[in-house]
């Protein structure tokens, strides 16, 4: 079974000075709202032990001093402070609540603004669903801990000490008893809440692998039927279950077994307490409601303790997101300006690639010397077999990846001394599986050029071909792509990346035509659109149709990240080589399909 | 297979028209449990409601009279009894339905799995995965939080509720009636505030869903983004969906930061209004002072849990809504692996006779119209047609996938239909033309679904065979790399390898072939062709057909057009009658020709 653990090797995190000091930097520009959270809670806390200060009086005071005044009064003091309190409560949550959202709206906003600067090596290293989790629920866990998890250790804290002030107020000799048992409370608890975590932890494992499971399930359920396979599919899952049950089981046991604990532990205190306070009234050194008193805060005393706990708990796990998501930001990009960068007007012109070399892992070369050059609007059709090197040379090309050896020259300048920006917003680009991204077919062509105009963007359509069948749809270029696109068809998406990279104007075009069948007309307008993008402009094409290979000035056959042959067509054919065997097997599978033997193999699938 | 069930009870016969009903008889099997969790819990709320009349008994008694002796030790004593007590009981209760509430998720979900696995192909062809997956996962979720959350949370605030409010009876009934007075509102605000947070909340996650989708579409984009430098345009796409998430989720803590103050008014109001009553009465001697501060205590014990009690309410009713959702799923009709009387207990022969068969998935839709043809076993059948002519259809009725809507299939003699779906299903190899693979191993992939130990010179001689051994040697961690988003992608024709793979270690004697090795090149293509002839060898074989070369061999070629046979013969027959046949393999030679001409022409 695929998870992730093997990017996620850590789930707890030692809090170090570096990670606490870039954790309050998150704080630093919003440091007003956290002094006001602090402040309230700090208020609501001493209101909550001051309170039951007051229930005390209303006894001592009140009842067993004959005072109905002194009952009256006590209570408007109390509704007072309640009102109060509330205030301060509303103060609270709204601040905390409000900052924990700001906190992670930042996050979320720094991590992606920095995504965008990286290179295209960091995203085909890192798969799509660790980023995800960075920006999701690491995100929440830090955000959390750093508002609510700040806020419930305040307000236990100051609860515990403000407690600890009126103890010893009314008895200082009982007080010391109660903060005796203190310490064992807060060892316990903090146990409890560490093996809880664990548990916890290790069910939310097992409740992705279930998911995974289903996914599976459901996905591959004809070849589970085909194979026969139910019984030990059932098996398998069975044990994925029995670990769910036993972590979410243990977790859930620990959980009930934690809280009485804690409450044997203060009842046994508050035993003694009462046997000392109850002689201690004989001689008058007690009164009754003190005794109320103290049975109120050792009741009441369990929860400041079990939320300083939990979030003690939290803080392992969070500290590992935060390590996480620091590493995320902290990843410098590979392709980046030299410090030192040659101005450049256009990057039209000649190109060269110079005993080019690349690789990803240095014993696992991808392209292996690669020398030819290109002049001002020549087309290159790439070809060759999958897995050979032509997406890495676009790539290359695009300075998406830098050469490992060698020089890549734009006008006989090495293009490392030019800018990112300069050479990428010059590059148009049309991909094999087109990406489009969600909202409406005019936004996705504008994606070209941002403040086109609507005409400027119909001309492009219509130059693409990709007009007629917008104004097909009921709302034309509004009309919406769906996520990803997937309400268009490929044929379409292609239509509508082609008009992208027209109203791009770009200096250099790039082209992975498609594999996947599309029907014939669309097909003709494909290549109309290209032909019109390519005019008087150099472009690259990985190239899957003999009449496009067979236009190109100049076709380089690539195999095994190596240059295998290179000429006009002609010249190749005449070579009788690979180029040769490449074009003879494909022009059988053309005509095959253009006379609609039997449909095209993609197609009969469905 | 083991012995061990992985689910007792049949769910599908649990459900009702009353959804607690049906919860209810979804625990069979634990109700005693929950029973015992809600016995424990009454017995741990009465303690604690016991520790503060003994309180009472300690002020009245002892520090107001006076009475240091024994008794104060015995009440004492009784005070740390009840605690324990209580503590004990509050462990039974979460333990008992700690184990209620995973043991029927347990059950549930693997009732689920392996019901969602024998569904009939039919229900899987309409079904919507993402949709499956829900029920399947945030929906039990939502069924085991009833069940050990929300069920036990009510009872233990209503329980709390009779067993302090009886105390406060027995206290003095004109306090007790007071103390309650603003309960009805309590709950009201705190139902009325629930259901508006789960709206708000609701909002709140949708737009968590489209930030995620937004962040995803600019990850997988990245070299469009990069493409076009349009990484500013990204980062202010992406900040507008941030700031309205932020937005929303301000409006979500503005309702919170409403409730919680204005609840804990109307609480203290209530709390106070009682404490000022008791402490005149007490006051005026009508209460004792021990009676007064026992009475203080479980009034607290009455009002502030009742905030709660919305939040429960609204949480269990989407509980409900899942409970339906995940009975739909259960109430559909598995199809039977076992049934059918008639089970060889040797292989079969792999003689197939089909007689005037039709098959339609809606009513007066014949997808399939009349089929007849025999083959003999070892026989070699090809499926030639364009698409939606019926050549899939055809080959999914073989392993049973689906039954013909009239007419007959037989193997050996014996209608298919008689035999169980497990018997034929293991009879039967299917290579499709790009096979599911599983996120486990390759190895795991080839052995998959081969019912016995496999020994791993078996596995590298089939994928050998397969012409795929060597590209698996290539990857990372041969045999034991993952395949999917965790390890390598396959191309479709290695996927396709890795089914030969398969279908060689599984032997079947009937084998389905989708012959297509469309994106390959001329050298894996032979070693291609070669393994699947070796497949084929022995065995009876359906291939649906892209090309003439896999036909020609064929002992019988069924021509397919609309669901009927148009013609259908051996190469040598077909080829003396004009027709469909005839006609593709003109074509083919005519490429041969132009072929030449084009080469030809390169020079002129």
């Amino acid at each position: 079974m695929s998870t992730y653990e093997e990017f996620d090797e850590k789930d707890y995190g030692k809090l170090s000075t570096p990670i606490l000091q870039r954790l309050l930097g998150l704080l630093k520009p919003h440091w007003r709202w956290v002094v006001g959270f602090l402040v309230c809670i700090a208020l609501v806390s001493m209101i909550d032990a001051y309170t039951t200060y007051l229930s005390a009086q209303i006894i001592d005071d009140g009842i067993l001093a004959g005072s109905r005044e002194a009952i009256v009064r006590t209570i408007f003091i109390y509704g007072g402070v309640m009102l109060l309190q509330a205030g301060f409560a509303f103060g609270f949550i709204y601040l905390t609540g409000v900052l924990g959202e700001r906190v992670r709206y930042d996050m979320r906003k720094s991590m992606f603004t920095h995504l965008q600067q990286l290179s295209l090596s960091y995203f085909s290293q890192t798969p799509v669903g660790w980023i995800m989790a960075r920006l999701t629920s690491d995100t929440e866990r830090l955000a959390d801990l750093m508002t609510w998890g700040l806020l419930d250790v305040t307000w236990a804290t100051i609860n515990i000490g403000t407690a600890a002030v009126f103890m010893f107020i009314i008895n200082p000799n009982l007080a010391l008893i109660v903060l005796a048992t203190l310490p064992i409370m807060i060892v316990v608890a903090f146990r409890f809440r560490i093996r809880i975590l664990h548990h916890y932890r290790r069910s939310r494992k097992m409740n992705s692998k279930i998911t995974g499971a289903f996914n599976e399930g459901i996905t591959g359920v004809r070849v589970i039927k085909a194979l026969a396979r139910e019984d030990d599919n059932l098996k398998e899952f069975g044990e994925l279950t029995d670990g769910m049950y036993e972590a979410s089981y243990r977790a859930a046991w620990l959980s009930a077994l934690f809280l009485p604990t804690v409450q044997v532990i203060s009842a046994i205190g508050l035993g003694i307490v009462l046997w000392r306070g109850g002689m201690q009234v004989q001689v008058g050194i007690m009164t009754i409601g003190g005794i109320q008193a103290f049975v109120s805060y050792m009741t009441f005393i369990m929860w400041p303790i079990q939320d300083m706990a939990r979030v003690y708990a939290q803080m392992q796990n969070a500290v590992a997101s935060a390590e996480r998501i620091f590493n995320l930001i902290d990843t410098e990009p590979d392709v980046k300006n030299r410090p030192r960068t040659v101005k450049t007007e256009t990057i039209a012109g000649e190109i060269r690639f110079d005993n080019v070399h690349f690789h990803y892992e240095a014993d696992d070369p991808v392209i292996k010397g690669l020398n030819f050059h290109v002049r001002q609007g020549e087309m290159v059709a790439l070809v060759g077999p999958t897995g050979g090197g032509k997406t890495t040379i676009v790539n290359l090309l695009c300075r998406f990846y830098e050469p490992t050896q060698g020089t890549i020259y734009f006008n006989g300048v090495d293009y490392q001394d030019m800018k990112l920006q300069d050479i990428q917003s010059r590059i148009g680009m049309v991909l094999q599986t087109p990406h489009l991204f969600s909202g409406s077919i005019r936004e996705n062509i504008r994606y070209g050029k941002l403040n086109a105009t609507d005409e400027e963007t119909e001309a492009a359509a219509k130059m693409a071909g990709a007009h007629d069948f917008i104004m097909q749809f009921e709302k034309g270029y509004e009309q919406d792509v769906g996520e990803g696109g997937n309400l268009l068809s490929v044929g379409q998406k292609q239509l509508i990346s082609i008009a992208r990279a027209i109203l791009a104007q770009p200096e250099l075009f790039i082209m992975d035509e498609a594999t996947s069948s599309v029907d014939t007309l669309t097909e003709a307008l494909i290549q109309r659109g290209m032909d019109r993008l390519m005019e008087g402009r150099t472009s690259f094409v990985i190239a899957h149709r003999l009449s496009t290979i067979k236009r190109a000035d100049k076709i380089i056959v690539i195999e095994d990240g190596q240059m295998q042959e290179m000429g006009t067509h002609r010249e190749l054919i005449n070579q009788k080589g690979k180029y040769y065997n490449l074009y003879t097997r494909q022009f059988r599978q053309e005509l095959e399909a253009q006379y609609d033997i039997f449909n095209q193999p993609e197609a009969a699938k469905a | 297979m083991s012995d061990k069930t992985y689910y007792d009870l049949d769910l599908s016969q649990t459900i009702t028209k009353n959804r607690l009903v049906g919860l209810w008889r979804m625990m069979k099997g634990y109700q005693w449990f929950y029973i015992g969790a809600t016995t424990a819990l009454a017995i741990a709320t009465i303690s604690r409601t016991g520790i503060y009349l003994v309180l009472r008994r300690f002020i009245d008694d002892i520090v107001i009279a006076g009475n240091f002796g024994q008794g104060m030790m015995v009440i004492i004593l009784m005070f740390i009894g009840l605690a324990l007590l209580q503590g004990s009981f509050t462990f039974v209760s979460g333990w008992l339905a700690a184990k209620t509430a995973e043991g029927i998720t347990r059950r549930l979900r693997n009732f689920l799995f392996d019901h969602l696995q024998r569904l009939p192909f039919a229900y899987h062809a309409e079904a919507q995965t993402g949709d499956l997956v829900a029920r399947a996962t945030s929906d039990i979720d939502a069924i085991n939080r009833f069940y050990s959350d929300q069920a036990i949370g009510i009872g233990r605030i209503l329980l709390m509720f009779v067993v302090n409010f009886v105390a406060l009876l027995q206290l003095n009934t004109r306090l007790a009636l007071i103390s309650v007075i603003a309960i009805p509102a309590i709950i009201a605000v705190s139902i009325y505030f629930f259901s508006r947070v789960s709206k708000a909340y609701e909002a709140y996650q949708e737009q968590e869903a489209t930030l995620s989708s937004r962040i995803q579409e600019n990850l997988t984009g990245v070299r469009v983004v990069k493409a076009f430098a349009r990484q500013g345009y990204e980062n202010y796409k992406f900040d507008q969906e941030n700031w309205r998430k932020f937005k929303l989720g301000k409006q979500l803590l503005s309702i919170h930061s409403l409730f919680w103050p204005i609840s804990d008014i109307i609480c203290g109001a209530q709390m106070l209004s009682s404490f000022f009553i008791g402490a005149i009465m007490a006051l005026n001697g009508e209460i004792t002072v021990g009676t007064y501060m026992a009475f203080i205590s479980l009034v607290i014990w009455i009002i502030w849990p009742m905030r709660n009690l919305g939040r429960l309410i609204v949480q269990t009713s989407t509980g409900m809504v899942s409970y339906k959702r995940v009975t739909e799923l259960l109430q559909e009709e598995r199809e039977s692996l076992l049934e059918g009387d008639y089970t060889p207990t040797g292989d079969a022969m792999g003689e197939i006779i089909f007689q005037d068969v039709c098959f339609e998935y809606e009513q007066d839709n014949l997808v399939l119209n009349g089929v007849s043809f025999t083959c003999n076993p070892g026989d070699v059948i090809a499926l030639l047609g364009s698409t939606g002519s019926g050549k899939t259809t055809l080959v999914n009725l073989l392993p049973r996938f689906y039954d013909p809507t009239s007419g007959l299939i037989t193997l050996d003699s014996v209608d298919i239909t008689s035999y169980p779906r497990k018997y034929l299903r293991s009879q039967i190899g299917i290579v499709e033309q790009e096979p599911f693979l599983f996120s486990r191993s390759i190895r795991e992939n080839i052995t998959y679904g081969v019912h016995r130990e496999v020994s791993q010179e078996e596995i590298i001689q089939a994928a050998e065979f397969a012409a795929i051994h060597d590209v698996i040697m290539e990857f990372p961690k041969d045999y034991d790399t993952l395949v999917g988003e965790r390890g390598v992608t396959l191309s479709g024709g290695q996927k396709q390898r890795v089914a030969i793979a398969r279908a060689l270690l599984k032997n079947p004697r009937i084998l389905i072939l989708d012959d297509s090795t469309s994106s390959v090149d001329t050298e894996t293509e032979m070693h291609i062709r070669a393994a699947l002839e070796h497949l084929m060898q022995t065995r009876t074989t359906f291939i649906i057909a892209h090309r003439i070369q896999s036909v020609m061999d064929a002992d019988l070629i069924l021509v397919f057009d609309k669901g009927e046979i148009v013609q259908k013969g051996t190469h040598k027959e077909l080829m003396q009658t004009s027709g469909m046949y005839q006609d593709i393999f003109d074509i083919q030679t005519k490429i041969e020709v132009e072929l030449e001409k084009e080469i030809s022409s390169v020079n002129l």
